[in-house]
């Protein structure tokens, strides 16, 4: 049973982060949740110690809102123009996870959080610490957290899919349809920042940006829709989710490490073979420029008219092994004709009449 | 003859020796980062030096049969898969539609999460290898392991990485800011790239040791950003943010021994915030209480004055 909650809990954190973390990826901002994957820190220790209660849902709004906070520092900053805009998440974050740390060390949260569980989380735990009410055990409370923002996450892009794609792909035509993107955006990011403090517990800040980024960039290389984009990242998000718990749980490790590294190695894998990674449209792209070769080759030729190899090489300028390896995959193509013998080139009937 | 180091704890000179060395050398280094908004490149490289200190570790323990955490073993390791990671990213967001925030997100999370798997697992060995237990502090860092060795070779590594820096500081300053002109005056730019992104990832390693993995970036970029706003002269910023890193690094250490349990890096990194934020406030020109100066200034000028460009 505790197996069963440990694996639902990773697979909603999964879900969650993978489709708030495909608009980050797709707005270009993937390191954005770097960023409030360490923001939120300070904020999730000062709301426990201002509560006092774990299942206040409190807790969760006022650490999600520290996330709010580094989006408007970073802003605020970047809009004096005196630091541009990396840079200025480059200083904002590090200094709130620096007060989050030294407020962990303080052990102001000891009992709800641990200095151990910022970066991997603690998974293992999650599904020993229930959520009662009215006297009842409803499971275990990080369950219905992580639950709680992926119903958010679902909820806003179906009420705001047109919008956040709007911001998405042309704020600025987002913009000067009325639709005021960076209200949206801000909004948008407060979801972000809730997922990641509802994630937090469980998945440590590493499994976040994990989720967040990398599902995502998988899915771009496969395909073009942003739903399908959603729906695919939604499906690497769990299969690393099941990978990297049942790698974690055969070498009684915790899981935060080896699901990373499984959504990364579904990246790498994606890289390989999807029709957008390194591998195919490099392919796709060396066949291109040799029918590209063989095309420059018969621009140089009249119908009916043979003429010799060597000037038409020279007025190319190409190497004999480009030459010949151009008119090798013409002949084989029965685009031109090579006569060997009197080392000249025509165009074959069938081209000539094209 | 009273020398005030001696009456200090050697461990604590070599310590603030060590940490003022690392925030002045990355200070500088991090000029260039942050002129070509590369910033957040660098948290990449250090996240992803995890790996590589784990790895030779486990690879030192594999040859020799003994395990050990000197700098001398473990930095190689972190400058092969921090530079791994950088390339990659690049070439992926070179190669396809990733941008990149994506990329380098991609390898973070590759790199960062493979070290920790790797570190959970060599934790998990029995019989326990003896020594283990220290590479868990690269994650946040922990200033008071260094030793002597470790500082020259943070010295080493560092001195190194400023050599370079100064022996091609012409070719460098015009490659950072005019790439098309540096190239058409013949330069090479793939070498000059690569020297860049070889004195950035130096630049990171030195200091994980006693910032850590994860707020190492605030080294790079911090003191970089708070010289900017005193200089526009390239000289005079790196030299700057040499001096801001320096000051954060010692007085984060020294801050930290005063403490029991104040972890070293947080306290650099928050002492690094701290001049970025008197620096935004009070640089002269640039700085925002200056501007609203000069903006009240303006209002308050006769109208016929103000309006005279019009």
């Amino acid at each position: 049973m505790i197996e069963f909650w440990t694996l639902a809990i990773a697979a909603v954190t999964a879900l969650a982060c993978a489709l708030s973390g495909s608009f980050l990826v797709l707005k270009r901002e993937a390191l954005v949740s770097e960023g409030l994957a360490h923001a939120v820190l300070p904020g999730i220790v000062i709301a426990y110690a201002l509560t006092g209660d774990r299942t206040s849902p409190l807790l969760l709004v006022g650490a999600a809102a520290t996330g709010l906070v580094m989006i408007l520092l970073v802003q605020a900053i970047r809009r004096t123009g005196v630091v541009d805009s990396s840079a200025s998440l480059g200083v904002v974050f590090p200094a709130l996870f620096s007060v989050g740390v030294l407020l962990t060390s303080m052990d102001l949260a000891g009992e709800y959080f641990h200095a151990d569980c910022i970066i991997e989380g603690n998974l293992a735990l999650a599904p020993l610490d229930r959520l009662e009410l009215w006297g009842r055990d409803l499971g275990p409370r990080a369950f219905w957290s992580v639950s709680a923002a992926l119903l958010l996450v679902i909820g806003f892009v179906l009420l705001l899919f047109k919008e956040l794609k709007l911001l998405t792909f042309d704020a600025e035509l987002a913009a000067s349809l009325g639709f005021r993107p960076d209200r949206v955006h801000l909004a948008w990011l407060a979801v972000v920042s809730f997922t990641i403090v509802a994630s937090f517990e469980a998945a440590g800040s590493i499994l976040v940006v994990a989720l967040m980024i990398a599902p995502a960039a998988a899915a771009v290389l496969w395909v073009n829709d942003v739903r399908h984009v959603l729906g695919l990242a939604a499906v690497f998000a769990l299969a690393s989710a099941f990978a990297g718990h049942h790698l974690g749980l055969s070498m009684d490790i915790a899981p935060a490490g080896p699901m990373a590294t499984s959504a990364g190695a579904l990246f790498l894998a994606s890289l390989a073979l999807a029709p957008r990674g390194i591998l195919i449209k490099d392919r796709a792209r060396r066949r291109g420029l040799a029918q590209l070769e063989v095309d420059l080759v018969a621009a140089r030729l009249e119908p009916g008219q043979p003429r010799e190899c060597e000037s038409i090489r020279g007025e190319l300028g190409w190497s004999q092994r480009r030459f010949g390896a151009a008119v090798a995959r013409a002949a084989s193509g029965a685009a031109l004709v090579h006569d060997a013998v009197a080392g000249t080139l025509h165009l074959s009937a069938g081209q000539a009449e094209g | 003859m009273s020398v005030p180091w001696v009456e200090l704890d050697p461990t604590l000179v070599v310590v603030a020796a060590g940490t003022t060395a690392v925030g002045a050398v990355s200070g500088a280094l991090g000029c260039f980062a942050y002129l070509r908004r590369q910033g957040l490149v660098g948290d990449v490289v250090s996240h992803s030096a995890l790996l590589g200190v784990v790895g030779a570790f486990v690879i030192a323990y594999a040859v020799t049969g003994s395990a050990s955490r000197s700098l001398t073993i473990l930095v190689p390791g972190a400058l092969i898969t921090g530079t791994a990671a950088l390339m990659l990213a690049r070439s992926v967001s070179i190669r396809t539609r990733l941008n990149d925030d994506a990329s380098l997100g991609v390898m973070l999370s590759i790199f960062f999460g493979g070290g920790l798997f790797l570190l959970r697992w060599v934790q998990r060995q029995s019989p326990p290898i003896a020594g283990h237990t220290g590479l868990e502090d690269y994650i946040f860092g922990m200033a008071a392991a260094m030793t002597r060795a470790d500082l020259w070779m943070v010295l080493a590594l560092g001195g190194g990485a400023l050599t370079a820096l100064l022996l091609m500081w012409k070719e460098l300053k015009v490659f950072t800011f005019d790439p098309d002109f540096s190239r058409s005056l013949g330069l090479p730019s793939r070498l000059l790239d690569a020297l860049m992104m070889a004195l950035l990832v130096a630049g990171v390693v030195i200091g994980i040791q006693t910032v850590g993995v994860i707020l190492m970036i605030a080294l790079l970029v911090t003191p970089a950003a708070a010289a900017r706003q005193w200089t526009s002269r390239l000289s005079t910023m790196s030299l700057l943010a040499a001096a801001f890193g320096a000051l954060a690094g010692a007085g984060g250490a020294l801050l930290s021994a005063s403490e029991a349990g104040l972890p070293t890096g947080p306290v650099v990194v928050l002492l690094a915030t701290a001049i970025f934020t008197g620096s935004i406030l009070l640089a002269p020109r640039r700085g925002l209480i200056a501007r609203a100066r000069a903006r009240r200034a303006m209002r308050d000028l006769p109208p016929s004055a103000a309006g005279g460009a019009s």
